[in-house]
C-alpha cells in the first residue's frame, strides 16, 4: 500500500481540497484495506495467466503431454500422496491422464480470464455505446433500444446457452475456427450478446439524469456537436456506473463458463479450463481429494477477490451507497 | 451383439440407451454385456469367484439391483438384445429351449437345457434342429406353453416395424424365401396381406403333439441350440400379445412375474405360483422377490456398495465399479475381497477405419502402427479397462481366438504399446500417396474425450492431420452407421452373440454385416466368409475365422485398441455372486440371499 504513485503520495498530504472525483475515490480505495488485497491478488493472478507459457516453460512442465509413468497401472490414480505431488509436479497429476495440474491450472487461469476479460470489454463499449444514445436521444430510437434490451433480458440466458452451443460452435467451425477457437469464440459472443443490455439500461438511466445537468444544458446552448456532448461531456461521468459494472461482471463469467464447461457446453478437451477441470475431478472427490480441492479453490479466490474489490470501488465512487469510508 | 451401452464416464446422470439392435461398446470406458466369453482367469478375482459361488443358496429374501437406466430398454423377449438384460430376464420370467449354464468360469458359457428336454437333435447336415418341449412348462396364468407359442414368439421377430432392437436371427437363419428387395417374404403375425405364412410354416414345424419344434435353417448350424439360447426364442401367447404394448405386459414363463414396473422408479418381480419346480431344473428361485431400483447416481451406488449398510447388503448392479472406486475396492481390503469380481467383460474395444475414406491400405497401416494404445488403456483406467488386443476375436472365444501377430511382426516389425511414429511415418512414405486428413468420431465424454486427445497426439507424432469430431452420445451409433456422416476414424466395440466367431466377422466385415462401420467391399473376403459360415467342422470354421481375423488386420480394416475388463461388487449378504462370462453379468438366476 505504501507504493503508491507519486502523485497520489504526494495528495495524502496535501489539503483535501481541489481533488478530482477520480483521485478521491483512488484515496477511498487505498485506505480499504481489504480491497488493497484483494486487488493485489488480482493482479498476481492477471500477471500468472499472461506469463504462463513463459512460466511454465522455465519450470518444465507441460499442460498437454500423457505422462502413464506417474499413475497406477491398476486404476490410473496418481502415485504418492497429495494427487501426486512432487518437484516434478508441484500440485500433482490429474487422474487417467497424468498431465501435470499446475501446468493446466495456469492454463487454464489464461482461457478462463480470457473469456470473462473479452467479453467485458465487449459488454462495456456495446452497453455504455447504446444506453449512451438510448439516454440521450430518447423518442423512437430509446423506444426501440428499449424494447431490444427487454427482449434479450427475458431469453433464459443459460437456457439459451446450452440450446445454441452445437449449433453455433460448429457455424464458427465452418468459418474456418478451429474446435478450441470456435468453442472459446462461441462463449464470448453469448457472454457478450446477452450481457450488454443490463449495462445499457445503467448508462440509460444515468444519461437521462445527466442530460438535464446545466453543463450539459450549457454544453448545448454553445453549440456543441452530439458528439462531443456525448463522449466528452457525459462519458467521463459515466465511468464509475462502468467500473463497477465491470469488476462486478467478471467474477459472474468466470463462474459462467465454468459452470458451462462442467456442464459440457463450455471449453473441450484437450484446452484445459478451471471449470472443466472442476468437472472431471468432482467423481475423484473420495479418492483424489486434492484434485477436486484445486480448481476449486482457485476459482473461489479469483471470484472473491473480485467481488471485494468491485464492492470497495463501487463504495470508494459512490460514497452514498455503502460504507464509504472518506 | 447386445448393446446398452452405459458409459461408465456419463456420470452426468444419464444412461446412454443404444436403441440399435446392434451389439456396441460405445466407449474407451463404457461398460456393455453380452453374451460369450469364456474363464476369465484373473489373480484376485478369479478366488473371490470360487469362494463366493460355493455353497447351496437358501430360499427367502429380496435381492435389490440398483441401475442408472430410466428403465429397460426392453422387456418384450422377442426385442431384449442387451447381455445383461438377457441375464436378468432369462434368470427369473423368461423361459428359453436351452440356456447358458449358471457357473463361474468356463462352465458358464456352456449351454443346458431349459425349457427343452435335451439340446436339440441336428438332422445330419445340421440344417435341421428340433427340440422338444419339457411337460408342465406354463405361463403364468397357468396355461401349458407348447410348440405353438414357441413358434408364435418366433413369428414376432420378422414383424420388424414393431418388434424393433431384437436380434434377427430368426430371420436371416430361417430357411425362408427373400423377394427381390432383400427382405423375408414373411412379414410377421400382424400382416394379413401379401404375407406368405406357408413359407414360415414350412420353416419352424410343429408336431401333432404340440410338443416338438423343428427349425429348418438356410445354411448349416452345428451350434443353433447356441442361438436358441436369445429370449427372441422364448414362447409368447398368441392371444396375449399386443404388438408394441407387448412390452409393457409380458406374460413369465419363469419363477417369477412382473408385479409392478414403473419407469424410472422401479420394477418389482414376485413368485409365479403356476410355475412349476418340476418342470425346471434351471432356475433355483431362492429369493422371494427382486425390486430394481431405476435412476440412480452411478457415484452413489458405489457408495452404498463400499458402505454395505442394511439393505444395501443385499443389492446386486447393471454396471460394474466406477474407475475412481477400483483401487478401492480392489486394494485386497477384507471388507471387499469375498464380494468382488474382476474379469474378461466380451467386447473387444476398437476403432473403425473407414475404407471409403482411407482406401490405401498402407495408409490404414499407419494408423495402426502410430497409435499409442498403452496411453488409451491408461486412460481407460489401467489394467482394470482391459488388455492389449491384437484382432477382434477376444480369447475368452477361446475355440476362434489365435494371435494375430499383429503387433509382433504384420507390419514389417514388432510394434510397441506405445506407438511407432516413424513406422508409421514409412509406410505412408512407401504408400505413394499423401495421407489423407483423419476425422476422429466418438461418443462425448470426459474420458473419450482425454482419449481422442491421445489419439490425435499420436497420430499427429507420424505427421498426420487429425480432427476430433465428439458426437452425442446417445446418437453416436445413429451418426456414425450413417454411410454420410461417418468419416475416416470411429469409436467402437463389439462381442459376440454366442461362442462362434460367426457372429462377430461376418458382422464387421461382411457384405452384409450390420456393424461394418469399416465398409468393407473385398468380394475376395466376402466369399471366404460365406464359405467359413457354411462349414459343419467347427474346427476347421475355427481355423478359417482365425485366417480371416488375421486377414482384416492385415488391412487394417480395424485397430483393436483393448480385450476389455470389467468389475462388480456387491451386497456382503449376496450369495452366489460371480462373474458370468456368458453375458459379462451377474447370474442373476442364482443369486440368494445369505441369512
Amino acid at each position: 500500500m505504501s507504493t503508491a504513485t507519486e502523485p497520489t503520495v504526494a495528495l495524502v498530504d496535501a489539503p483535501v481540497t481541489g481533488l478530482s472525483l477520480r483521485q478521491l475515490a483512488w484515496r477511498r480505495l487505498r485506505r480499504d484495506r481489504g480491497a488493497m488485497i484483494a486487488m493485489w491478488v488480482l493482479v498476481f493472478i492477471f500477471g500468472i495467466a499472461i506469463l504462463t507459457p513463459w512460466l511454465v516453460g522455465l519450470m518444465g512442465l507441460d499442460p498437454y503431454a500423457f505422462d502413464g509413468t506417474v499413475l497406477s497401472p491398476a486404476g490410473s490414480l496418481p502415485l504418492g500422496d497429495w494427487g501426486g505431488a512432487s518437484w516434478e509436479h508441484p500440485l500433482g497429476v490429474e487422474p487417467l491422464t497424468g498431465r501435470d495440474l499446475l501446468a493446466r491450472l495456469m492454463y487454464g487461469a489464461r482461457v478462463s480470464l480470457f473469456i470473462a476479460v473479452t467479453s467485458v470489454v465487449i459488454i462495456a463499449v456495446v452497453g455504455t455505446t447504446i444506453g449512451i444514445i438510448a439516454g440521450y436521444k430518447g423518442g423512437w430510437l430509446d423506444t426501440i433500444i428499449g424494447r431490444s434490451t427487454d427482449l434479450l433480458l427475458a431469453f433464459p440466458f443459460f437456457l439459451m446457452l446450452i440450446a445454441l452451443s452445437p449449433v453455433l460452435t460448429q457455424r464458427l467451425e465452418a468459418a474456418g475456427l478451429s474446435p478450441e477457437a470456435a468453442r472459446i469464440g462461441y462463449l464470448i459472443i453469448v457472454f457478450a450478446f446477452f450481457g450488454w443490455p443490463y449495462l445499457a439500461r445503467l448508462i440509460r438511466g444515468q444519461v437521462l439524469s445527466l442530460r438535464e445537468r446545466e453543463f450539459v444544458e450549457a454544453a448545448v446552448a454553445s453549440g456543441a456537436p452530439t458528439r462531443r456532448i456525448l463522449f466528452k461531456e457525459m462519458l467521463p461521468n459515466l465511468w464509475a456506473p462502468i467500473i463497477v459494472y465491470v469488476t462486478i461482471s467478471i467474477p459472474t463469467l468466470i463462474a459462467a463458463e465454468a459452470v458451462l464447461s462442467y456442464l459440457g457446453v463450455g471449453i473441450v478437451e484437450p484446452t484445459p479450463s478451471w471449470g472443466k477441470m472442476l468437472a472431471d475431478s468432482v467423481r475423484y472427490f473420495a479418492v483424489v481429494p486434492t484434485y477436486l480441492f484445486i480448481p476449486g479453490t482457485a476459482l473461489f479466490i479469483v471470484v472473491y477477490a473480485f467481488n471485494v474489490f468491485g464492492d470497495a470501488v463501487r463504495d470508494a465512487l459512490d460514497p452514498r451507497t455503502g460504507r464509504g469510508i472518506a | 451383439m447386445s448393446d446398452t451401452i452405459l458409459d461408465k464416464e456419463e456420470h452426468m446422470g444419464s444412461a446412454i440407451k443404444n436403441g440399435l439392435r446392434l451389439a456396441a461398446v460405445a466407449t474407451a470406458g463404457a461398460l456393455v454385456l453380452a453374451a460369450c466369453g469364456s474363464s476369465s482367469s484373473d489373480s484376485s478375482s478369479g478366488e473371490a469367484t470360487e469362494s463366493a459361488a460355493s455353497g447351496e443358496g437358501a430360499p427367502g429374501g429380496t435381492i435389490n439391483v440398483l441401475t442408472l437406466e430410466e428403465q429397460f430398454l426392453h422387456v418384450d423377449p422377442q426385442r431384449i438384445y442387451t447381455g445383461v438384460d438377457l441375464a436378468f430376464f432369462n434368470g427369473y420370467t423368461t423361459r428359453t429351449l436351452t440356456a447358458y449354464n449358471m457357473a463361474p468360469g468356463a462352465e458358464g458359457v456352456t449351454i443346458v437345457p431349459d425349457m427343452a428336454t435335451d439340446l436339440g437333435t441336428p438332422s445330419a447336415d445340421a440344417k435341421s434342429w428340433a427340440f422338444t418341449i419339457r411337460d408342465g412348462v406354463t405361463f403364468e396364468d397357468g396355461s401349458p406353453v407348447g410348440c405353438k407359442d414357441v413358434k408364435y414368439g418366433v413369428s414376432r421377430t420378422f414383424a420388424t416395424d414393431v418388434i424393433t432392437d431384437g436380434p434377427t436371427y430368426a430371420i436371416s437363419m430361417l430357411d425362408i424365401p427373400k423377394d427381390a428387395d432383400g427382405a423375408s417374404v414373411y412379414k410377421g403375425p400382424y400382416v394379413t396381406e401379401g404375407n406368405d405364412v406357408a413359407a414360415f410354416d414350412k420353416a419352424v414345424v410343429c408336431s401333432d403333439d404340440d410338443k416338438t419344434i423343428t427349425f429348418n435353417l438356410n445354411r448349416p448350424a452345428g451350434d443353433f441350440n447356441y442361438t436358441v439360447t436369445l429370449t427372441a426364442f422364448s414362447p409368447v401367447p398368441a392371444a396375449k400379445d399386443t404388438g408394441e404394448g407387448y412390452d409393457d405386459a409380458v406374460v413369465s414363463t419363469g419363477p417369477y412375474k412382473i408385479s409392478e414396473y414403473t419407469k424410472g422408479q422401479k420394477m418389482v418381480l414376485v413368485r409365479n405360483e403356476n410355475w412349476s419346480k418340476d418342470s425346471d431344473d434351471y432356475r433355483p428361485a431362492y429369493p422371494d422377490q427382486i425390486v430394481v431400483t431405476f435412476a440412480l447416481d452411478l457415484a452413489a451406488i458405489d457408495q452404498r456398495l463400499i458402505a454395505d449398510a442394511g439393505d444395501d447388503q443385499t443389492v446386486v448392479t447393471f454396471t460394474g465399479v466406477q474407475p475412481e472406486n477400483l483401487a478401492t475396492v480392489f486394494s485386497g481390503d477384507p471388507r471387499f475381497v469375498d464380494r468382488s469380481v474382476d474379469g474378461y467383460d466380451p467386447y473387444v474395444r476398437y476403432l473403425a477405419v473407414n475404407t471409403q475414406k482411407v482406401p490405401n491400405q498402407m495408409h490404414r497401416q499407419a494408423i495402426a502402427v502410430a497409435l499409442n494404445r498403452a496411453e488409451m488403456i491408461t486412460i481407460a483406467g489401467g489394467s482394470f479397462a482391459g488388455d492389449i488386443g491384437d484382432g477382434v476375436i477376444k480369447p475368452n472365444l477361446a475355440t476362434d481366438y489365435a494371435p494375430s501377430g499383429m503387433w509382433t511382426d504384420m507390419f514389417g516389425a514388432a510394434v510397441a504399446d506405445t506407438g511407432d511414429a516413424e513406422l508409421a511415418k514409412k509406410l505412408i512414405a512407401d504408400s505413394g500417396e499423401p495421407m489423407p486428413p483423419i476425422t476422429y468420431q466418438f461418443p462425448i465424454s470426459p474420458t473419450n474425450e482425454k482419449a481422442a486427445a491421445s489419439i490425435k497426439a499420436s497420430l499427429e507424432a507420424a505427421g498426420m492431420t487429425v480432427t476430433l469430431e465428439g458426437i452425442e452420445a446417445g446418437q453416436y451409433y445413429g451418426v456414425v452407421l450413417d454411410p454420410e456422416q461417418e468419416k475416416e476414424l470411429v469409436s467402437a466395440g463389439w462381442g459376440p452373440d454366442w461362442q462362434n466367431a460367426s457372429t462377430v466377422i461376418p458382422e464387421l466385415f461382411g457384405a452384409n454385416g450390420g456393424f461394418n462401420l469399416s465398409r468393407v467391399d473385398d468380394p475376395a473376403y466376402e466369399a471366404e466368409v460365406q464359405a467359413a459360415l457354411a462349414m459343419t467342422d467347427r474346427t476347421a470354421q475355427a481355423d478359417a475365422w482365425k485366417a480371416l481375423n488375421k486377414k482384416a488386420m492385415e488391412q487394417a480394416w480395424a485397430v483393436p485398441t483393448r480385450f476389455g475388463k470389467i468389475q462388480y461388487l456387491w451386497g456382503s449378504k449376496v450369495g452366489n455372486g460371480f462373474l458370468w462370462d456368458a453375458y459379462g453379468s451377474y447370474a442373476f438366476g442364482d443369486l440368494f440371499v445369505k441369512s
